[in-house]
């Protein structure tokens, strides 16, 4: 395919010019960054040749600062808008696959690429599998097919037209609304306009938005009266579409192979594996809050809500700053019994046995940590349909003690908030102190989820840190260390 | 061919003869031995809690029409040395529920005829069906004695009224964690044992459980009936079929020499044991016929009784007691001379229809029969007759009353067993003391689902003080630790109950020595859990129970429709409770987990959980899933490493299979991460050959910190070794749990840390290097140790006759399983047959067997091991290659075993 047509090197240029930003920063996912040099080089061109163009009107022109940014802090699919802010950038040109999460400080635009596709292929696939099934068929897609719907829908019309059945498959496609995103920074003003978006296009349904991708259904319709229809990759886009829409029926289109997907075993095993960490993490006594992005619209007011919801339910949390997670970092801190993720949709489930501790996204801890709540079936990824989330209403004082499907018994939490937050302010240090002077087992130390702080967990460890007052002061004899490098050190190699 | 009175007898039968001495007795004393004659002189109440079913409807009967209310039950409770608690233990299909039935038509709650065949205990539908017990159910006796028949009565008592809360247990192995929880709670056991199938592989375990628990037992010798109706065999040949029964249990009882509770073995001639007919209602002790001889001879009772058993014989042609047979054909031992030929005549006449001869002697045994029932013929004739002789109900509760403890008495020297705290402490005083006014102390060791759906009774025994009605308790779960806030809850009794007639009677409250059911506390409690009052923050809890089962077999279940989740949920919650041994638990997939002791258990439980729990809202279940556990085979090969993520800091290891003995140590709390380390390395160093200065080098065992494996270190001289010891804990408790092979609990393996480099910077060496990279490394020394899987392995007892064997025989090679003992059952043409089953295999191994051996066949099977397979998982195609694939892909994960290179390093 045209280098130019792919990476939209027009269309991003008059985004440029048209609103006259000087600094703008070029986000690259790492498998892009290779033609990140052609891309800039290309786009150069085109605004030059643009102002030329605008020049005889006014001649004071600054050129424009055109900037890549590469490996990004968190996912590649969110705008990276503190990487922007280092270079003054006053927008972001976002290229390959994104989640479209809202922005809070810069407009950004977005080039999702363009991948093949056979469309004869594809309408068939659609025409097909809509005969087959009584239902009507919503097609969503992958960003990355969005350039060819309209063929597609094209295509289909017609063969629609020739065919001769009488039923013919009801087939609805979802919008991508625009590849220009203006940065909200009030999320109650974003779901306003949401609602206005909707309001305006006069039909009063629900309006359904994922990952850049909006449709709108008749009144007094679901979703679950809808089968989907996905074109695209096995991507975390499409786990976002599984999980969101659990109770649909799904089927996937792959463009490369040109085949259907039916069996989709291995994503509805991912909701039941979600549903035990809920469970799991109903057990924990420390939370860490991971967080996972530092752009998505409302991610500060997301992460105070989790806060207070998890002390509300008498658990310890602690904020982690620290970039994409990996095992490695997450094992340094073995207090924590669950990491809950705040990112954006499609970076959210983090799920691999490598990790330690279970790690778990908004949704699932507004289940497990609030009592009464219960495990549906239906599932949220977008943290910002959390914000508005109807709150159970906090549970009286007969309620039973939680039954633990871990333990396969009733476990206590506390029983109230009273007497956490009695214990936090006055007797906090009392207790603190109690703790320190218990006797303590070293041998059976460790015991993963009895700590109810990170204070109590390292009062249980073995090795509590330096014990600087050393009894002996005489100076210690002088000592060889070790040469080489850290792979295979000089003695070492030497025995080997 | 029988004739009655003295003289009046041409012929010299010697059953004649023995007759002829029953009417001598009683023209000679008719004032004595209440026993022998009606219960006139016994009022019997009876009010049974059923507190297993959902239809608790209980009734109170009393006879003497006497009203008998709450009140006065709640006066009795008082007498805390008027008061038995006993459980009724046997092997399945001994006689349990049918002699509890027999107790109970005594004091008329169903009608003399068809005692035996109701079953009044098993009030389930699903019991009546199998005619198994499922759950253990209550039924509270008052007995009333007599002067006259307490006058041996050497103990403490208080008036003559008794109160016997008597709980009869199932007998089939998968529901032994009932029998288990019923023991808790009782201070005295029945022991029944079938006379011709003797004493079996369930006898032995509940009679092993009770004796650990510190409960008295008595013996009863059941289905006397076989012996003259069925299997016709002479006096002689009865008596050593007894003796043998005896015997048998007295070699168990034998090897629990107990200074506090003294001889537990039971003996016929100290009146100890019973011989009952369950099914016809009769039973009798030695003492029955001692006191009935005694004045005839003129001896007395105690001589009388020693006579009775044992190498005692009576010719009557000459009058004189022998200690050998002396060979003359009238010469008989005095058991069956005075006890059994009695019986068999009474029954033969009977069964004969031979009334002209019936009347006259039972008139001169005292036995008057009502008009009617002199109408009846044969065998509910011969029924009639025997328990208007000899009630089961008096000679048992006798025998109850006499020889099995009070609680005042049993908690003298259980209290070492109940309490887990100091033995010197006001709550330990007040458990031994049995003391009413000391502080509370209550077991709860079951819960009963109640009438209305979804709540339980918590119902327990009393140890000391009281439990009223409205009292706040602490409760302490089985996780409580003294001193800190786990599993703990401060909540109010809303109502204490006995169970009285159709009614729960709420009762002000309840003294110690007494069970009782609470009301409002289930929604703390699981399983059980031990009570005190609120401001007893000192005390400790009462020992957990521990079950000689364990749950083995589990299964996935789901709902058939998504939206039914809570409705399970709720349902998973209320199995738990309702039932000792099921376990409820999730899988790492999300599946709910239903674990039960056998296939039998489960199904059980199944059908509670669908049709009780979850109001019928339909389920699937998975076929049985086992678990298996991973080990290895020998030392690993070469000593494996693993670096960091970081590169800068490398774990060496090898792993190697724990002494034989020692992971089953660990596993009954022998060898712990409690124990005093000087303790554990004596333990380690003289049983288990290891060396002292390593036994002392222990850091962890796991998984949960308890398992049966373990991590040693055998470093010399590592810098900052002490700082990684954490997170190589941590990680080891991770991998212990997930094995690399299927991610089963590891068993049997002990990783010895053989070298360590660490980064100088303490921060490239914190957890989150070292805890991935011990996983690894413990993965890679558990591969190259020649992994293996272990498998679970039942303890098969099957008991058939010889022409079933063959078909045994090939059932059992079919599926896996070896026989290592046959026996042939001494004076039976019975089998008793004992084999290992992989549990894997047993899965419809009750019904293939019954259809091979046309249903002659009946297995017991109880866990007992773990068996190693000898085939190599890592090994493509063979038998644990293909098992580890299967649980791969139960569990979801790649089928493919991670290769040894992703966690093994190179330099």
């Amino acid at each position: 395919m045209d280098f130019e047509s792919n990476y939209d090197i027009a269309a991003s240029a008059d985004f440029i010019h048209t609103h006259k930003f000087t600094r703008v920063a070029l986000q690259f996912p790492d498998h892009l960054l290779k033609d990140s040099t052609r891309v800039v080089t290309a786009l150069r061109r085109r605004l030059q040749s643009l102002k030329k163009c605008d020049a005889t009107g006014s001649g004071q022109e600054t050129d424009v600062g055109l900037f890549v940014m590469a490996d990004t802090a968190y996912g590649s699919c969110c705008v990276d808008e503190v990487g922007a802010s280092h270079i003054n950038a006053d927008c972001v040109i976002h290229y390959g696959h994104t989640c479209f999460s809202p922005m809070t400080t810069l407009p950004a635009f977005f080039v999702f690429g363009k991948a093949s596709i056979c469309i004869a292929d594809c309408v068939e696939s659609i025409s097909k599998y809509g005969l087959a099934n009584s239902k009507p068929i919503m097609v969503l897609f992958g960003l990355e097919y969005a350039h060819s719907m309209q063929q597609i829908k094209e295509a289909l019309l017609e063969s629609s037209m020739s065919c001769r059945f009488d039923a013919k498959p009801e087939v609805h496609f979802a919008d991508v609304p625009s590849s220009v995103m203006f940065p909200s920074k009030d999320i109650t003003k974003l779901n306003e306009l949401q609602k206005q978006a909707s309001g305006c296009n006069g039909a009063s349904g629900p309006t359904y938005s994922i990952g850049g991708l909006t449709w709108k259904l008749p009144e007094g319709q679901s979703m679950d009266d809808y089968l989907l229809f996905w074109i695209g990759l096995d991507d975390s886009a499409f786990a976002n579409v599984v999980l969101t829409f659990n109770a649909c029926e799904i089927v996937r289109y792959d463009a490369n192979e040109k085949r259907m997907v039916t069996d989709l075993f291995q994503q509805r095993r991912i909701l039941k594996r979600r549903y035990y960490l809920v469970e799991r993490a109903k057990d924990a006594n420390i939370v860490g809050i991971l967080v996972g992005t530092l752009g998505v619209a409302g991610y500060l007011h997301i992460i105070n809500q989790m806060m207070e919801l998890i002390t509300g339910a008498g658990k310890k949390a602690y904020t982690l700053v620290m970039g994409r997670p990996n095992p490695a970092k997450l094992a340094n801190f073995p207090e924590c019994d669950v990491f809950l993720y705040v990112s954006c949709a499609q970076t959210a489930l983090l799920d691999s046995k490598e990790y330690l501790a279970p790690v778990i996204t908004p949704f699932e801890a507004m289940i497990a940590f609030n009592r009464g709540s219960q495990w549906t079936g239906a599932y949220v990824m977008e943290f910002r349909d959390l914000i508005n989330f109807p709150q159970t209403e906090v549970v009286d004082q007969e309620e039973e003690a939680r039954f633990s499907f871990l333990k396969g018994g009733y476990v206590e939490d506390f029983e109230n908030q009273e007497s956490v937050e009695e214990e936090r302010e006055a007797l906090a240090l009392v207790n603190a102190t109690e703790k320190a002077l218990q006797l303590r087992n070293n041998s059976n130390a460790l015991m993963k989820g009895n700590a109810r702080s990170g204070a109590e967990f390292l009062a249980n460890r073995s090795y509590q840190g330096l014990n600087m007052p050393s009894e002996n002061n005489s100076p210690e004899p002088y000592l060889i260390g070790r040469r080489g490098r850290a792979s295979g050190y000089e003695d070492e190699k030497k025995t080997q | 061919m029988l004739a009655l009175g003295g003289g009046q007898n041409p012929q010299n039968d010697d059953s004649v003869d023995t007759l002829l001495y029953i009417p001598t007795l009683e023209r000679a004393a008719p004032h004595s031995s209440p026993p022998l004659s009606h219960t006139s002189s016994a009022s019997c109440f009876v009010f049974t809690s059923m507190f297993c079913s959902r239809s608790v409807d209980l009734i109170l009967i009393c006879i003497n029409s006497v009203k008998f209310t709450a009140e006065e039950l709640r006066r009795i409770m008082d007498f805390k040395h008027n008061i038995r608690n006993m459980s009724v233990i046997a092997h399945v299909d001994h006689g349990k529920s049918t002699l509890t039935d027999s107790l109970v038509a005594a004091a008329g709650i169903i009608a003399q005829e068809v005692a035996g065949d109701v079953r009044m205990t098993d009030t389930r539908a699903d019991e009546a069906e199998r005619g198994i017990t499922i759950k253990s159910t209550g039924i509270s006796l008052y007995y009333q004695m007599t002067d006259e028949s307490l006058k041996n009565y050497k103990g403490e008592r208080n008036g003559n009224e008794y109160l016997i809360n008597l709980i009869d247990s199932p007998g089939h192995v998968d529901f032994s964690s009932e029998v288990t929880a019923a023991l808790r709670i009782t201070d005295g056991a029945l022991v029944v044992v079938d006379c011709v199938e003797g004493v079996c592989v369930q006898t032995e375990t509940v009679l092993r459980q009770a004796l650990g628990e510190r409960i008295r037992p008595v013996l009863t010798v059941n289905k006397m009936d076989r012996c003259f109706l069925e299997l016709q065999v002479d006096g002689e040949e009865a008596y050593q079929t007894f003796q043998r029964v005896i015997e048998n249990a007295n070699v168990i009882m034998a090897t629990y020499e107990d200074p506090l509770l003294g001889d537990v073995q039971v003996y016929p001639e100290k009146g100890t044991v019973a011989f009952s007919a369950g099914l016809h209602g009769w039973a009798f002790t030695l003492t029955n016929f001692a006191k009935m001889y005694a004045s005839k001879f003129g001896v007395d009772e105690n001589k009388m009784m020693d006579r009775l058993w044992g190498e005692n014989f009576f010719d009557p042609a000459t009058k004189k007691w022998t200690s050998k047979n002396t060979g003359s054909a009238t010469c008989k031992r005095g058991f069956v001379q005075f006890c059994y030929e009695p019986i068999k005549q009474i029954i033969n006449t009977c069964m004969n229809d031979q009334k002209d001869k019936l009347w006259p002697m039972l008139q001169k045994l005292g036995v008057t029969m009502k008009s009617e029932e002199k109408d009846l013929m044969g065998k509910a004739l011969m029924k009639r007759v025997m328990q208007t002789w000899l009630p089961a109900s008096s000679a048992l509760l006798e025998m109850m009353i006499f020889h099995l403890p009070s609680p005042s008495t049993a908690q003298k020297y259980r209290v070492e067993n109940l309490y887990e705290g100091p033995l010197d402490d006001q709550y330990a005083a007040a458990i031994r003391n049995c003391d009413p006014e000391g502080p509370l102390m209550l077991y709860v060791s079951k819960m009963i689902p109640a009438s209305d759906k979804g709540r339980f009774f918590a119902f327990g025994r009393v140890f000391s003080g009281k439990v009223s009605t409205g009292l706040k308790v602490r409760i302490m779960g089985p996780n409580y630790v003294p001193g800190e806030k786990k599993d703990l809850y401060v909540k109010s009794v809303q109502r204490t109950v006995i169970w009285m007639g159709k009614r729960q009677e709420t009762v002000e409250d309840v003294p110690c020595g007494n069970t009782v059911a609470m009301v409002g506390l289930d929604q703390f409690i699981t399983k059980n859990a031990t009570l005190t009052n609120e401001k007893e923050v000192d005390a400790h809890p009462i020992r957990a129970m521990k079950f000689s089962v364990s749950p083995v077999v589990r299964v996935a279940v789901q709902c058939k429709v998504a939206s039914d989740l809570p409705k399970l949920v709720e349902g998973l919650k209320r199995l738990a409770k309702s039932d000792p041994m099921v376990v409820c638990t999730i899988e790492e997939s999300g599946e709910h987990i239903v674990a039960g002791a056998g296939e039998l258990h489960l199904e059980i439980c199944l059908k509670d959980l669908q049709e009780d729990f979850m109001g019928g809202a339909e389920i699937i279940k998975s076929d049985p899933v086992v678990s298996f556990r991973e080990t290895v085979l020998e030392r690993s090969c070469r000593t494996v490493m693993s670096k960091s993520p970081n590169k800068h800091n490398r774990l060496y290891m090898e792993a190697r299979p724990l002494e034989e003995g020692l992971a089953e140590a660990i596993d009954d709390g022998k060898i712990g991460p409690r124990d005093d380390p000087k303790v554990r390395s004596k333990i380690l160093s003289e049983e288990f050959g290891w060396d002292k200065d390593l036994a002392k080098k222990i850091w962890c065992f796991g998984p949960e910190t308890l398992g049966p494996n373990m991590v040693v270190d055998m470093c010399k001289g590592v810098q900052y070794l002490n700082e990684i010891k954490d997170s190589v804990v941590a990680g080891f408790q991770w991998a212990s749990k997930e094995g690399a092979l299927a991610e089963e609990n590891m068993r049997a393996i002990c990783f010895e840390v053989c070298d360590v480099v660490l980064h100088a910077d303490a921060i490239h060496r914190g957890g989150g290097q070292i805890i991935p990279t011990a996983r690894r490394v413990f993965y890679a020394s558990q591969l190259t140790a020649k992994p293996r899987l272990l498998e679970p392995v039942y303890l098969v007892e099957i008991q058939a006759p010889e022409q079933a064997l063959g078909g045994i025989y090939s059932v059992l090679n079919q599926k896996r399983g070896h026989v290592f003992e046959e026996m042939q059952r001494p004076g039976t043409p019975l089998y008793n047959i004992k084999a290992y089953l992989p549990v894997i295999e047993s899965f419809g191994f009750s019904s293939t067997l019954r259809a091979a051996t046309s249903g002659q066949a009946f297995p017991q099977c109880v866990f007992d091991h773990w068996d190693m397979m000898s085939s190599d998982p890592l090994e493509a195609g063979s038998q644990a290659a293909q098992l580890v694939t299967d649980i791969r892909k139960r569990k979801g994960l790649k089928e493919q075993m991670t290769p040894l290179s992703e966690f093994e390093d190179k330099l």
